[in-house]
């Protein structure tokens, strides 16, 4: 049995037959096709007094109580509320979209005190060229204000008898709460914390204050660049969830050494789509507008679509659920999905990761 | 079984992403739990209903987009979207086995596919008549939703499932599948009062999704045990036995699915007040098939 037409098919079915072959009306359907049709009618009565919909802002104003340099190229801001009003609680992993003066938005971990309710901390390295990182260093000073969104959370710490952490420099920052939140809870824990030196380390006092038997500052200038995932993990309790936050490389070498070790899983914080390494640019043609709109190498066809069109649906943005689907009319299209059934790869294109030569015509 | 939960602090904070799971069913025994067919085929309706169901959540979420007017409701929407279609593939992924089994369940997936297609489809409307059709749609999701968040809570907790033995593969495509339910379960809530909110709208759908959904679960296990070819017809659906599995835990209560109407009806209900995201973040976290998603990406 197959339902017909799969994951991407809305055709319309006919009229369905008894669910014993008989020749009558089914007699649940039949009740059914009678009360949806006086419901869609109440329905259209009830829209008379709908209300229109609010727009809802959840922009929050905060001020730069405190800057303090952390290490060597890191700050961190202490934020609270104009009139020092209590802030909405979070959990170890939560990030925060700070939208900095010029505009631009970026998101930080949360690096405070789960039970401090009237601050957020966060902690920011000024990267080389960074946008955003520089003007933070730059232009933000005790008494600037900044707009915030959330807190929000994709890296939740899930209850565990052991853990282990894995953090590369900055990625210290969602970490560190992680950590008081284990050693709060009384779990068996290790905290490998790499770095190039200890002078760009930051948090290390706080760090080691929490219980220095379980924390391994590990430096590079010290002990070498790490040969492998196997050596982070090797202090990992038995069975520990790991929790890892850091640069690509130190992630794929824990992904490939995770299964011959003791640790049991391995968690660690998306930041959106991979990055696109081997596109080459295109052009996508709106067939309803007409527009077209160049796709640069490093940049999705979703990625461009999406200034255009703001209601365009996506959701995972890897190519695995089929909902950026749209109708392909004309072009020739290198399919990068997962989802998409042979038959339909004629017509049909996954915006978020395929990718096309020359000219694509969709139907948006 | 509701039990009034504290929300947690920062729960309703969490980021929906989808995951993408694999499932191998070759292996999968046609009664996955052991010597209970009754159970096995209670549940397995869900395997026919879910397909259909939850891509119709996703056809009619899309449409929602442009309507709502708060960007964080819409990345949660979005969040949802994923998690469901990738939900109607993994169930769909079972239907079809039931197949290979020689269990030819057509004659009931043409119905669904008419109810979620035709029935509920978006009827030819245009214009102001079309928006209250998808609000109206909405408010049933919203209802739906929460039996799913309530049936998710409860596969999570279902210990009795693993005591009967039944298939492990199984179990954690209906956990993995419930801890995401939870995750979500406020999202389509939420939508609904985003654009419209009234009591009488969302109690209304609740009064025919409860009995409905009743009814496709009854017959649905009925035309399932009559077709099994292992029972050749001999085993009927029967009340006794959807008791006897309540007390052994593989299946909810019938009081306590009814039961969990009851709050729905309450002014100030909302779905964050029932269910514990933290179990569904713990199971998550060990999932062999949420970390073998995981592990993929
Ligand atoms: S957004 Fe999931 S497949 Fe494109
Ligand atoms: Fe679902
Ligand atoms: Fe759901």
């Amino acid at each position: 049995m197959t339902l017909t037409g799969g994951p991407m098919a809305t055709g319309v079915p006919k009229y369905p037959s008894d669910l014993r072959g008989r020749p009558r009306r089914d007699r649940l359907m039949s009740s059914l096709e009678a009360v949806v049709s006086v419901y869609q009618r109440i329905s259209a009565y009830s829209g008379r007094r709908r209300r229109p919909v609010t727009p809802v802002s959840r922009d929050r104003e905060l001020v730069v109580d405190r800057m303090r340099t952390e290490a060597e190229d890191v700050v961190s801001l202490r934020l609270t509320a104009p009139d020092g009003a209590t802030l909405p609680a979070w959990r170890p992993g939560a990030h925060l979209d700070v939208v900095l003066p010029s505009g631009c938005v970026r998101q930080y971990s949360l690096c405070g005190d789960t039970a401090d309710t009237r601050a957020y901390r966060i902690a920011v390295r000024r990267l080389p060229g960074g946008t955003g990182s520089g003007e933070v260093h730059e232009e933000l000073r005790p008494g600037s204000r900044v707009t915030v969104r959330g807190p929000r959370n994709a890296f939740p710490l899930a209850p565990a008898r052991s853990y282990l952490f894995v953090a590369g420099g900055i990625g210290i920052t969602p970490i560190l709460p992680m950590v008081r939140a284990a050693a709060a809870r009384g779990a068996d824990w290790q905290l490998v914390y790499t770095g190039r030196t200890t002078a760009s380390m930051p948090f290390i006092d706080e760090l080691t204050r929490i219980d220095p038997r379980r924390v391994w500052i590990r430096p590079d200038t010290e002990y070498g660049i790490p040969a492998s995932g196997a050596e982070l993990l090797e202090r990992a309790p038995e069975g520990a969830a790991a929790y890892c936050c850091g640069p690509t490389p130190m992630i794929t070498s824990l992904r490939v050494d995770r299964p011959a070790s003791r640790v049991r899983s391995l968690h660690f914080e998306r930041f959106g789509p991979p990055p696109i390494s081997d596109g080459a640019p295109f052009e996508i043609e709106l067939a309803r507008s007409g527009r077209v709109l160049p796709v640069p190498a490093d940049h999705s066809a979703l990625d461009v679509v999406r200034e255009a069109v703001p209601d365009v649906a996506y959701s995972c943005r890897q190519g695995h659920c089929g909902t950026c689907a749209v109708g392909l009319i004309s072009g020739t299209v290198e399919h990068r999905d997962r989802v998409l059934p042979e038959p339909e790869r004629e017509n049909t294109m996954m915006i978020c990761v395929s990718r096309a030569t020359g000219r694509v015509v969709v139907d948006l | 079984m509701a039990a009034d939960n504290e929300v947690e602090p920062g729960e309703e904070q969490l980021v929906l992403h989808p995951r993408a799971v694999r499932f191998d069913w070759s292996n999968l025994p046609l009664h996955w739990v052991p010597g209970d067919p009754q159970t096995t085929h209670t549940i397995n309706v869900l395997h026919l209903l879910l397909p259909e169901g939850e891509r119709w959540f996703v056809r009619v979420f899309k449409q929602a987009l442009p309507l709502i007017a708060d960007e964080r409701l819409r990345t949660d929407v979005l969040g949802f979207i994923g998690q469901e279609a990738l939900h109607a593939e993994a169930h769909s992924g079972v239907a079809d086995h039931l197949a290979a089994h020689g269990l030819d369940a057509s004659p009931f997936t043409r119905q669904v596919e008419w109810m979620f297609r035709r029935l509920l489809g978006d009827r030819d409307l245009h214009g102001k008549a079309a928006e209250e059709w998808l609000v109206e749609r909405l408010a049933i999701i919203a209802a739906i939703e929460h039996f799913t968040a309530f049936l998710g809570q409860w596969i999570l907790d279902a210990s009795g499932l693993d005591a009967a033995g039944a298939d492990p593969t199984m179990l954690d495509l209906l956990r993995w599948h419930g801890a995401e339910e939870v995750e979500h379960r406020s999202v389509a809530y939420d939508l609904f009062c985003h654009l419209d909110g009234r009591y009488t709208r969302r109690t209304r759908a609740m009064s025919i999704v409860a009995p409905v959904m009743l009814w496709l679960f009854v017959r649905g296990t009925r035309f399932l045990m009559c077709n099994d070819p292992q029972l050749g017809g001999r085993d009927k659906a029967r009340l006794r036995q959807l008791r006897a599995a309540s007390a052994r835990g593989t299946l909810p209560t019938l009081r306590g699915m009814l039961g969990e109407v009851r709050p729905y009806f309450t002014r100030s209900f909302h779905p964050s007040q029932y269910g514990s995201t933290e179990r569904a973040i713990a199971y998550l976290a060990s999932s062999p098939a949420a970390q073998a998603a995981e592990a993929q990406q």
